[in-house]
Order: structure tokens, then sequence, then C-alpha cells
């Protein structure tokens, strides 16, 4: 078990193409950190560097506190567990779980020993004189795990390892990973684009896009103090809405409506507020956005109701969504008023006409009880 | 309602009268094809078959039937026996020659550089050539007296050799030629297979620990099994089959030295009239070609490993 | 109280001093050594070649020469119209022409039509059929070459002398489809989804305009394959033009070449020459339909 470090690590293509934008990262001994973010935001390739699949272009990939940039991946005593799985399909899965050790001329009793522990751990033991081939998807994924985790790595590296299952297994198999990893504290990378995912399994976060860090920290860092918009809009399903504002004079203002206090200066903003923090409020109310309903998604524990926001000006309505409790019935086109939570409204900075595409500062969060 | 006839199994039952218009339909389209095939394929089979108990000089209509006597003179005809020998020689050069020829430039090939698909395609080229040219330019190569294998050969300090005028060289210079001819195909079978394994397998593998030559060695070559089956089958029926090579550069000699089975088949239905007896000797040949196949057959069937 | 919560990413503490930052690796060379290895290789393998070419611009003399002459002082192109008068190499060309073209239309038609109905259409005694001529693809073709004679000789005293022996028809006959077309078009076709078909269908399309509108369109990468499989297998068919023509106005190229060769096998520039003739059509084939070649020998591998 180790600690793993990428200092100010980058990777670039060609002049127009760079993968990944100078990372610096530390992962603790024992931790299991999920690098997140949609295809293409520089995590796979981060994943790859750790593993010496690829070399940096700057930048130190450090285990251990020794950088290992110029090792091979055999060398540094990692383990990976690719999206599809890569058994060796010509051996048996016994073979494939103590190839790794073999290769480190392993004693036979101890690799034999090793292998049907790790078997037994992940039960698959009675798939050992099996191949590849003759096994199920959600087998070959343990089998996958299994080849990791025999070699007791200073590293654990898991490229998108659930994406090829069907919901059902990916659930049941999310829920395994999370007691194997309490059970076995290895330090893990784990990289997925699957938002859920990285809510429930990481320890920590660690969003990315376009190759670029947008914010490290735990579940609840990120879901409820998003850095930025695209955090903010990434994480949580429904995504959080976002709506453009204008503060004055120390008050914000949606549209023309003034809809809170807020200590920040002037300017344009974006606000941000989820689907479970926004609130039918009676439409006497002030403060309160006015909207009509589109449709109602009605799942059985809640009602997400989609709503067209109007603002004045030339914009067209803004959607909304929000989420309210099973009982509600609203039909479609009929009138509502939106109510914002002050101590659970995200104010972020709006630049405008700006080079960087929705990259904003939290300026506040205002409220009185605010928890930080 | 009345439905379209859809050939799908999902469709209901077809009527007696959609099924006689299915069948014609389908004879129509096929006839062409099978009696084109069956005229020149499959009865020729058992023209062959009756050839071959029969005494013919192919021309004459006169061919009294002669029962097994054919195959018993097959059994003992020493220039037969002779043919068998140099014909399995060449078969044991020649496959393993060109497999491993093939698979080394496949390797060396096998990989993604500026210019990869000039190089592939002059080691493609050689299938385009004819089995003719490639006789001529191995015989001006291989020339006793001006060749440039013998010029070569004399820079080292070697005298020159008689190649293909010689009776101990002339098949070796056979196989050499037919290695090269053959070359492109092996490549091409062998790059597909190369291709075919996952690079995430060798990545597994790297990680795992294993250098390079032992992934090679542990991963790559167990997985062209496949490959190398259908090679040595493919060129082992080739190489039995030898004949325009020979006839171009040896005509059988010197001295019979390069004899293979087809050139003395072909010698004997052709040049000397015994038509009959070619087709024995070509019958014995299509029993030996169907054992390697049906061979085949089985091993692939238990070589069940998928990715 | 209000607070400002500035924008949280976690900073690395630089403790390590002594290690210098990475670099990408270097190569000592501007390109990959693995060029080093292919350009000999490649010459190698392509060396026959480029000697028949130089060879066929030498003089009689220079070729003699030992050692040889690697590079001929005058290149003496006036060989090549000394080997195109020197044996009938416009007929050689234009029956392998004919005879090719023939071949190839004859068998992308038949084959088509046949592996279609194999592939779409139920009628009696479809299983049977094709596993009989699928039989056929294992015997070798000098168990059949001696009936196929007899047979062909038959065509040519009885039906149409063209067919007969000696001449081109004969070369076309036992060729104009071949067990392998059916079989590899087959193949492909049943890959062709059959929801396709069944919306022509539904759309009103015939049962033979599916195949023409839906299904050749589709085919035309199978088609190209088996196009070029042909086309080489036809062109440098040797054995039987071997056993069925004797006057070189019906030879093929091969035979054509084989008899030059037998009539001036030490005129080693006319030779060649006129083995670089023989040579250039089917090479120039093969570099533009390279990609066809290629998948047609693949998929041989991949049969069954």
């Amino acid at each position: 078990m180790a600690q793993v470090e990428f200092r100010d690590v980058t990777r670039r293509y060609t002049r127009e193409l760079t993968a990944l934008r100078n990372l610096d990262l530390v992962v603790s001994d024992g931790e299991f950190l999920v690098l997140v973010g949609p295809s293409g935001c520089g995590k796979s390739t981060a994943l790859r560097l750790l593993a010496g699949l690829d070399t940096p272009t700057s930048g130190d990939v450090k285990i251990d506190g020794a950088t290992v940039n110029h090792l091979g991946p055999g060398q540094r005593d990692i383990a990976m567990v690719f999206q599809n799985y890569a058994l060796y399909p010509h051996m048996s899965v016994y073979q494939n779980l103590a190839y790794g050790l073999r290769q480190r001329k392993t004693p036979r009793r101890e690799i034999d020993q090793r292998v049907r522990d790790t078997a037994a751990l992940l039960e698959i033991d009675a798939l050992l004189d099996r191949k590849p081939g003759q096994l199920s998807g959600g087998q070959r994924q343990r089998v996958a795990m299994g080849r990791a985790l025999v070699r007791r790595p200073r590293a654990f590296l898991l490229d998108e390892p659930l994406s090829n299952l069907d919901a059902k297994l990916r659930t049941q198999v999310r829920g395994d990973l999370k007691r194997l990893h309490r059970e076995v504290p290895v330090t893990s990378i784990y990289v997925t684009h699957d938002q859920v995912e990285a809510m429930t399994l990481g320890d920590r976060l660690c969003v990315m896009a376009n190759g670029e860090v947008q914010q490290i920290g735990t579940p609840d860092d990120i879901y409820s103090r998003p850095a930025n918009t695209f955090v903010a809009a990434f994480m949580g399903s429904p995504p959080m809405n976002l709506v453009p504002g204008l503060v004055r004079g120390g008050t914000l203002h949606i549209g023309d409506v003034p809809v809170m206090e807020v200590a920040a200066p002037d300017g344009a903003v974006t606000v941000g507020a989820r689907p479970e923090h926004l609130q039918l409020r009676p439409d006497s109310e002030p403060g309160v956005l006015a909207a009509r309903v589109d449709f109602c998604e009605r799942l059985g524990s809640h009602v997400l109701v989609h709503a067209l926001v109007e603002l004045a000006g030339d914009d067209g309505p803004v959607r909304m969504i929000l989420q309210a409790p099973a009982e509600a019935d609203h039909d479609a086109g009929s009138r509502i008023a939106v109510g914002l939570n002050p101590d659970r409204t995200h104010l972020f900075d709006g630049e405008t006409g700006n080079a960087r595409r929705n990259r904003a500062r939290v300026l506040m969060s205002n409220g009185p009880s605010l928890p930080i | 309602m009345l439905r379209e006839p859809l050939t799908s199994s999902r469709s209901p039952r077809p009527s007696p009268i959609q099924r006689w218009s299915e069948s014609l339909t389908g004879w129509a389209l096929v006839g062409p094809g099978a009696v084109l095939i069956l005229v020149f394929g499959g009865l020729p089979v058992l023209m062959s078959l009756t050839l071959s108990f029969q005494k013919s000089d192919l021309l004459s209509t006169d061919a009294p039937w002669v029962g097994f006597d054919n195959y018993r003179k097959l059994a003992t005809d020493p220039l037969f026996v002779e043919a068998i020998k140099h014909t399995l020689v060449y078969t044991a050069l020649f496959v393993p020659g060109t497999m491993l020829v093939g698979l080394l430039v496949a390797v060396a090939m096998n990989r993604s550089l500026r210019f990869i698909s000039v190089y592939r395609t002059a080691a493609y080229l050689t299938m385009a050539v004819s089995t003719i040219s490639q006789g001529i330019i191995f015989m001006w190569l291989t020339d006793q007296n001006y060749g440039l294998v013998n010029a070569a050969l004399n820079t080292v300090g070697i005298e020159s050799q008689p190649f293909l005028s010689s009776p101990s060289q002339a098949l070796y210079v056979i196989v050499a030629m037919t290695i090269w001819g053959w070359t492109g195909f092996a490549v091409i079978i062998y790059l597909a297979a190369l291709q075919a394994v996952p690079a995430e397998l060798h990545e597994a593998a790297a990680v795992d620990g294993a250098s390079r030559l032992t992934r090679f060695r542990t991963i790559t070559v167990p997985l062209l099994g496949p490959a190398n089956l259908f090679l040595l089958v493919w060129l082992s029926i080739n190489a039995l089959q030898l004949f325009d090579e020979v006839y171009l550069t040896t005509r059988g000699g010197p001295l019979r030295s390069t004899s293979v089975i087809v050139y003395y088949l072909w010698d004997q239905a052709f040049v000397q009239f015994n038509a009959g007896y070619a087709a024995a000797m070509a019958y014995a040949l299509f029993v030996v070609v169907v054992i390697i196949t049906a061979v085949q057959f089985r091993i692939t069937r238990k070589y069940v490993h998928n990715t | 109280m209000s607070s400002t919560t500035e924008l949280a990413i976690d900073t690395v503490l630089d403790d390590a001093k002594e290690e210098l930052p990475a670099a990408p690796r270097r190569r000592r060379l501007p390109f990959s050594p693995w060029h080093l290895v292919l350009i000999p290789l490649t010459f190698v393998l392509i060396a026959p070649l480029v000697w028949m070419l130089i060879t066929s611009l030498q003089t009689h003399a220079e070729a003699t020469h030992f050692p040889p002459v690697l590079v001929p002082q005058h290149p003496r192109f006036q060989n090549y119209a000394d080997a195109w008068a020197a044996a009938p190499f416009g007929h050689f060309l234009l029956n392998s022409l004919i005879v090719t073209l023939v071949v190839l239309v004859s068998n992308l038609v038949v084959c088509s039509l046949a592996g279609y109905a194999f592939a779409r259409v139920r009628f009696l005694g479809r299983g049977a059929l094709f596993l009989t001529l699928m039989a056929t693809l294992m015997v070798p073709f000098q168990v059949t070459m001696i009936p196929v004679f007899l047979i062909v000789k038959w065509f040519g005293d009885n039906v149409w002398d063209a067919l007969g022996i000696d001449h081109i028809g004969a070369l076309m006959l036992p060729n104009l489809a071949t067990a392998f077309g059916v079989f590899f078009l087959r193949q492909f076709f049943t890959t062709i989804p059959v929801e396709l078909e069944e919306a022509a269908r539904v759309d009103g399309t015939s049962r033979l305009g599916v195949l023409f509108k839906i299904v050749l369109p589709l085919s035309l990468p199978a088609m190209s394959t088996l196009a070029a499989l042909t086309v080489l297998t036809s062109w440098n068919d040797f054995m039987w033009p071997l056993i069925v023509v004797t006057s070189t106005d019906q030879m093929t190229i091969p035979l054509g070449l084989s008899y030059f060769q037998g009539a001036h096998n030490t005129q080693w520039p006319l030779l060649m020459a006129a083995n670089v003739m023989s040579l250039v059509p089917m090479l120039a084939v093969f570099l533009v339909a390279q990609k066809y070649f290629v998948q047609s020998v693949a998929s041989t591998g991949l049969k069954g």
C-alpha cells in the first residue's frame, strides 16, 4: 500500500491536443479516489500515466514518494483492472490469476495459496479451471479484479470496470467493491464517467473536464459546495439548475424578480439550485419566480416537475426542474411559483464574453446558517 | 388480409402455393451456378473414379475395364514412390519455411510507423506474381554461369553452384522459390492474427510484469494457434499439388530429382496418355487431401478459446 | 454571519527537492529504429523483382557478364520491343484479358444469384444441394482435370468449337462459377440483417427486387473481395491452359511466357523484358485494389 502522487503532470500529444494539463493530486495510503468526468476529460490518461502505459510530457508521477516516470508498468508494483477485463483467453482462470505472480518468480506453493485465497474472496473458486470464454460478464469482471488483487499491489487502478455490466449487476458489484475495499484497503484509483458510481464509491473525488481538474473533495464537498458550474451541473441527477442572475446593490435578481439578499459585489452571476432545494410556493410570496409547468415525471417516491421560468428580456424561458413530494399533481401548462432556499443557493461568477467556458468562481453562498 | 410471404422464420407457415413459388425462385437462382459447378466440379469426380478403373488413352473411346489394376500398379510403381518422396521432402521444408518467414516479417511489420503501408505492400506483392514469372526470375537468379546468387557466393569465397542443374540441389531451389512466392500470403494471415490480439492484453501482461519477449511467448504465440493451423493445412495442401514451378524450371529433372506427384500425374495423363493410371493417382492424392482437411476440422473443433 | 468561500483545490505540499523534473524519453535518432530493420527486409523481399527489371534493360553482353553488371550502361528499352515481336504477346494479353473478364463477370453474377438463394430463399433440397456443392471444394484440381478435359472436348466437338480444346472458350467454361464464390457470397449475405429485406418487401419490393436494390448494393465490399481473388486466380492460372491450349494465338500470358522461355531460354534480357511485361498488369491491379486482395486472403483464413 502506498501513497500516490501526481505532481504537475501534463500529457500533450500535439500542439493542439493536450489530454491532461497540470494535474496535481495526492492520494493517501489506503484511500479510494475516484477520477470522474465526461469522455475526453483526461481521467483515463491520468490512470494510464500512473500505470506506466504512457509517459507524461512533463511533471512527476510518484509512488510512495519516489518518482516512477521511467519505470515500466511491470516495475511499479501496481495492478490494473481494465474496462474490457483483458483476460488471457487461452489460459484458465487459475492461470490468469497466477500470471502476474509467475512473472515475479513467486514460489509455486505461494502462488497456489494466494490464487485460491483470492478466488475464495471473490467467490470464483469454482471457476478456476474454466477459460474466460466460458464465463459470464460478471464472472469475468471478478476474475479481472482477482488478477489485480492476488498481486497485493501498492496501488489498485480501475478503468471503468463496471461499464460493461448490465444495470442490476452494476449496482451489486458496486456494493461488492465497497465491501472489498473495507476488507482490503489498498490505495485505489478508480476512473468512471458515472457520477453515481463516483459518489457512492469514492472517499474523495477528483472531477475533471477537458484535461483539467475542476474540483477535488469528498462526495459531500463536491455535491454541496461545487467549485464551478461544471461540477455543479455534472454531479447530481437530475443536475443542478443553473440560471443567469444579476446582483445589484446587495440583492440577487433573477429576471426582474428580486429573490434574496446576498453579500456579493454587483455583477452578472449564474445561480445554482438543486431540484430538491427548490420549492413550490404561493405566488403571493415575495422573491418567487413565476413559471409554467411543462411536464411532470412521476417516479413513485417523488415527482420531478419540469417548469419553464419566464425571465424578463428577450431570452426565452429558462427550464428548471423541481423535486416535489409524491402527491403533488400539476397539469401541463398550469402556473406555479418557484421559491429558492437561501441556505441552499449557489452563486457562480457569470463571466461574459470570456475565453473560459462556464468556469466560474463561487462568490457567495448566502444565509445565516451556512454549513461550510 | 393477405400477407406478403417473408423469409424470416418468424413469419406464419406459408401455404403450399407460396412454398412452391419460393422453391421455383430458389431453383431458378441457384440453377446456373449449380449446373456449372456440378458439371465441372461434381461430375468429373465420378468420371475420374470410373476412369481410374479403366485403361484409357484419353482420346480414343476404347477404354477396357481393368478393375483395381491401376491402383495396384501405383503401389508398386518406383517412379510414383520417388515422386511421393520428393513431394514429402518439399512439403516438409516449404511449409515450416513459409510459416517462419511469414511470421517474422509479420511481426516486424506489426507496428504503426510512417511508411508502414509501403513496407507491407512490398511484402504482400509477391502474391501477385504468377508461378511462371517466379520460376523465370529464380532460374535467372540461380543461373550456373551468370546468376546473381552465384556472384554473391563467389564474393564470400564459395564457388558457383549448379543449383537447378544439379540433382542434389534443384529441389531445394524450388523450395526457396516457392517460399518467396508464398510469403505475402503468410504475412497477410499472420498480420491479421497479430492485429486481432487486443492491445489491452499486452497492456495487462505488461502491468503483470511480463517482459516484451515473455509477452510474445506467452500471449501472442498461443493466440496465433488458429492462424498456424490454417497455414499448416492450406500450405500443405498446396505443397502436395506443386506443379507449375517444376514444369517451368526443371521438367521434373535433372535426373527426375524434382519429380513430384502432380508432375508425374500430368505427365502420365497428357504426355504418356495413361489416363486411367493418372486418374488413380489423382484419387490417391484426393484421399490424402481429404484426410488432412478432416484432421484440421477435428482440431479446430477442439480448439475453443474465445477472446 | 456571512462568509466568503474560495475555490478549493488541493495543493500539493512541495516537499521533494532532490528530484529533477521528468523529461519525455528522447530518441537518439529522429526516426524509429525499426526502419533500419524494415528497409533491408523489404528490399530483400522485392530484390528478385528489382533484379528482373535491371536485367530487362541490359544488353545481352552485359547480362552474360560475370560477375553481373549491377547498373546497365545505357538502359536498353529496345528489349521490350524485341520481346513483344518475338512472340505474339498481343494475343497473350488479349486472351488473358478476355478470359479473366468473362470469368469475373460470370462468377459475380452466377455466384451472387446462387449465394442469395442459399442464404435467403427456402427451396426444396437447399441443404443437400449446398452440401454437395461445398463438397466439391475439397477435390483437388488434378482429380477433375482429366474428365474436364474430356467434357470440354465434347463441348468443342458438339456445341461450339470456340469452347473446345485449343480455344480460349475452354479456358473460361470450367471456371464460370466456383463453389468458393457461392460459399463466400452466401456467408456474406447471411450477415445482412434480414429486417432490411423484410422492410423492403413490406414496402412493396418484389422478391428479386430485394436482391438487386437492397442486398447487392450492400455487398460491394464482399463482391470486390471476390472479384480480386477471381481476377488473380484466373490471370495467373497455368496448369489448365497448359493442358488445353497448344496454339500460341490461344495462349494466355502465363502459358505464353512459358512458351517464350522455352524458345528463348538463354536470351536473358529478352526473357526478363517479357517477364516484366507479363507481370505489370497484375501488379498494377494489385497495387490499386490492394485492400481487396488482402481481404480475400484474410477471409479464406477465416472460412468455416
